[in-house]
């Protein structure tokens, strides 16, 4: 089934009988679909998460400074805040 | 909603499915990465030449996987709006949202690669009296339609439902896809019957390599699919307790 390797060098393999442009750009397509395809939605779900957080802290930061809750920590303030409305 | 529909609402619990496919996706990222990676080095070095086309046959390779998986797209997106319509499960919409963008990427790619394997074995880029060059563009651009189409209703509802009811009607477009070779005979040609038999046009020195990469390009849809899915939930779910606290914990 695997009948090996049809090239006996790399300057033929890079050639591909005369057909370099037709086969490579094809395969240069492919790479650039499949490592956007993933790429794209990592780098998202971190802008998300990333622009979530900084929501979160500077609310809890702003009912920090108002001095309302004593020693917690600004995110567990914003937490307890907005969790317990949403909560049923 | 107790008894026997429970499992049905709990599939449609987008944190539900968070939580499963933040488990699945090692495993599925790690075969897919496997699988493609053999598919592509057998294409493009153990792939023999076929005796008509040369070396452009590692084209087709990349191809086939890729337009296969392309015609997926309606009728998923067509059971998803279904569901939406129906069944109002808001984790049906997620997926149905973003699989027409991915859909217009796999249709896309399927355009090129084929245009550029033309461009050798037909001397010609495009055939406009081609019914499956012509229906698979129709479809790039019922893709379109669909992203397009959610973005200009307002109410994200009615842009849920006119998006599934648009799904569903594009899956007749797949059907004329599939049959548009046998039904109208011009240029493109019939899928190959395949063989067993080592050494025949269509080998399985030729075709286990496509199998492969079909598999490949499959999780890679399915893979791309989650992702995209899941920054969907954190978005829309970003007032939900668990959404925040995972916020809170990323760096």
């Amino acid at each position: 089934m695997l009948t090996g390797i049809q090239f006996d060098s790399l300057s033929e393999f890079f050639a591909m009988g005369g057909y370099a442009f037709n086969v490579w750009s094809v395969y240069a397509l492919f790479a650039i679909f499949l490592v956007a395809n993933l790429a794209l939605p990592l780098r998202r779900r971190k802008l998300i998460l990333r622009g979530q957080k900084r929501r979160l802290t500077v609310r809890g930061a702003d009912a920090e400074r108002a001095g309302k809750h004593g020693d917690k920590a600004g995110w567990e303030v914003s937490l307890a805040a907005e969790g317990a409305g949403e909560e049923q | 909603m107790a008894g026997r529909w429970q499992w049905f609402h709990r599939l449609g619990s987008p944190k539900w499915f968070y939580e499963k496919t933040t488990r699945w996706l090692p495993w599925l990222i790690g075969v897919m990465a496997l699988l493609l990676a053999v598919g592509i080095v057998w294409a493009l070095l153990f792939l023999p030449p076929d005796y008509q086309q040369g070396h452009t046959s590692r084209i087709l390779v990349v191809h086939v996987a890729v337009a296969g998986a392309s015609l997926s797209f309606f009728p998923l997106m067509a059971v998803a709006g279904t569901v939406t319509l129906v069944w109002r499960i808001k984790l049906a919409d997620m997926v149905a949202k973003n699989a027409a963008p991915l859909g217009a990427w796999f249709t896309f790619l399927t355009l090129a690669t084929g245009s550029i394997w033309g461009s050798v074995s037909w001397g010609t880029w495009w055939e406009w009296t081609d019914s499956r060059l012509v229906s698979m563009l129709f479809q790039f651009f019922l893709l379109l339609g669909v992203i397009s189409l959610r973005t200009a209703i307002e109410s994200a509802e009615t842009a849920a439902r006119a998006c599934a009811l648009l799904s569903i009607v594009g899956c007749i477009n797949v059907v004329i896809i599939k049959y548009s070779v046998a039904w109208w005979n011009t240029l493109h040609q019939p899928p190959s019957p395949i063989s067993m038999e080592v050494g025949s046009p269509n080998g399985p020195e030729f075709w286990v390599a496509t199998a492969i990469m079909i598999v490949g390009v499959y999780l890679f849809l399915a893979v791309s699919l989650i992702l995209a899915t899941r920054n969907e939930i954190l978005e829309r779910e970003n007032k939900a307790q668990w959404v925040r606290e995972l916020a809170l914990r990323s760096r």
